[in-house]
């Protein structure tokens, strides 16, 4: 190989491997503060077989609970600070707090406080990946129970 | 020693004795066979044909090959300025043959395997991404004194929080009853 070729070939892998290391440096470093909140509150209920088209992605995951019918009450999503409050309107009088905790951008912690007439029914803290969800259910709501699925991503 | 052992031992040694690198009693005792053994006298003129041979072959030969073609073109050669892209291809060349070319297969493996786990970070939801662990940890929950059930399902990696109602069947605060609960 020519002293050109050696030094081409030297300064070519010395940049590729530098680019890399950049590139994943960058991308573990990023670090967004907003986070997108979404959550479904789904009735879920042996009343009929009803399964409401709008929750097909989630079909699997709701078809664990082995309720016979399933309808989309209400669906919103909110953009929020991490440490801020995204506060949802449950239908049943509940109302529904996020709060994304401290984390990386691949996951996420987010404290969620469910209540209902002022009173708390439910605080938990759950980890989960960016993109990822969780359902929280069991609340009864027009003779069936109410499941809401709450997903957030990091922005 | 049998005579034909001699024999073997002497002509094993003719050709050193010829090159003169037998020590003096050495030589002695191989000339002094070749003259009273006419079979080993035979071997040995058969080697001094052969390296007749062989000298005149290598001192006539160069003289007969003509070098200042050779010597000139190697002269050009290295006197000529070779521009940039001959320079590249050379390289290039250089890097595609088999021995260069072992740091290639490591290197794209780690690539790909780099370019792959990455993906998730650059275009989340891609399907081509390897996907972690989609399970929901849950660090603490708190049921104000109801009962609290976690499900975690392998299949869809779903993580469900189930808050059960009082042991009346009744939830407090609104009086509903729910028709069943869910049977995971």
């Amino acid at each position: 190989m020519s002293l050109l070729g050696k030094r081409l070939t030297r300064v070519l892998l010395s940049s590729s491997i530098l680019c890399f290391f950049a590139v994943f440096a960058g991308a573990a470093e990023n670090t967004s503060q907003i986070v997108q909140v979404k959550i479904g509150a789904i009735l879920a209920s042996n009343q009929g077989d009803e399964f409401d088209a709008r929750l097909a992605p989630l079909e699997k995951q709701l078809r664990v609970m082995k309720y016979r019918s399933y309808r989309l009450l209400k669906e919103e999503s909110q953009k929020v600070q991490r440490k801020g409050n995204a506060t949802f309107e449950i239908p049943g009088g509940r109302s529904l707090v996020v709060t994304p905790q401290d984390s990386g951008t691949k996951q996420l912690a987010l404290r969620v406080h469910l209540q209902q007439g002022g009173k708390p029914l439910i605080d938990t803290t759950v980890r989960l990946n960016s993109g990822g969800n969780f359902l929280l259910g069991g609340p009864p709501h027009e003779g069936g129970a109410l499941v809401i699925s709450i997903s957030a991503t990091a922005q | 020693m049998t005579m034909m052992k001699r024999c073997e031992d002497i002509r094993d040694r003719i050709g050193a004795w010829m090159d003169g690198e037998l020590s003096r009693s050495g030589a002695e005792e191989v000339r002094v066979h070749l003259e009273s053994c006419p079979a080993c006298c035979e071997e040995r003129r058969q080697l001094e044909k052969l390296q007749a041979s062989l000298r005149a072959v290598l001192v006539a030969g160069p003289s007969n090959v003509s070098f200042e073609r050779f010597w000139s073109g190697v002269e050009q050669r290295i006197n000529r300025k070779r521009v940039w892209h001959e320079d590249f291809f050379g390289w290039a060349r250089d890097l595609s043959t088999p021995p260069q070319l072992a740091w290639l297969v490591p290197a794209v493996i780690i690539l790909v395997l780099m370019g792959v786990f990455s993906l998730e970070s650059f275009f989340p939801g891609s399907r081509l991404a390897v996907r972690r662990n989609n399970f929901a940890a849950v660090e603490s929950i708190d049921g104000f004194g109801r009962n609290v059930a976690v499900l975690r399902e392998n299949e869809t990696k779903t993580t469900i929080i189930w808050l059960y109602q009082n042991q009346e069947g009744e939830d407090e605060s609104t009086g509903e009853k729910t028709d069943a609960s869910p049977s995971f």
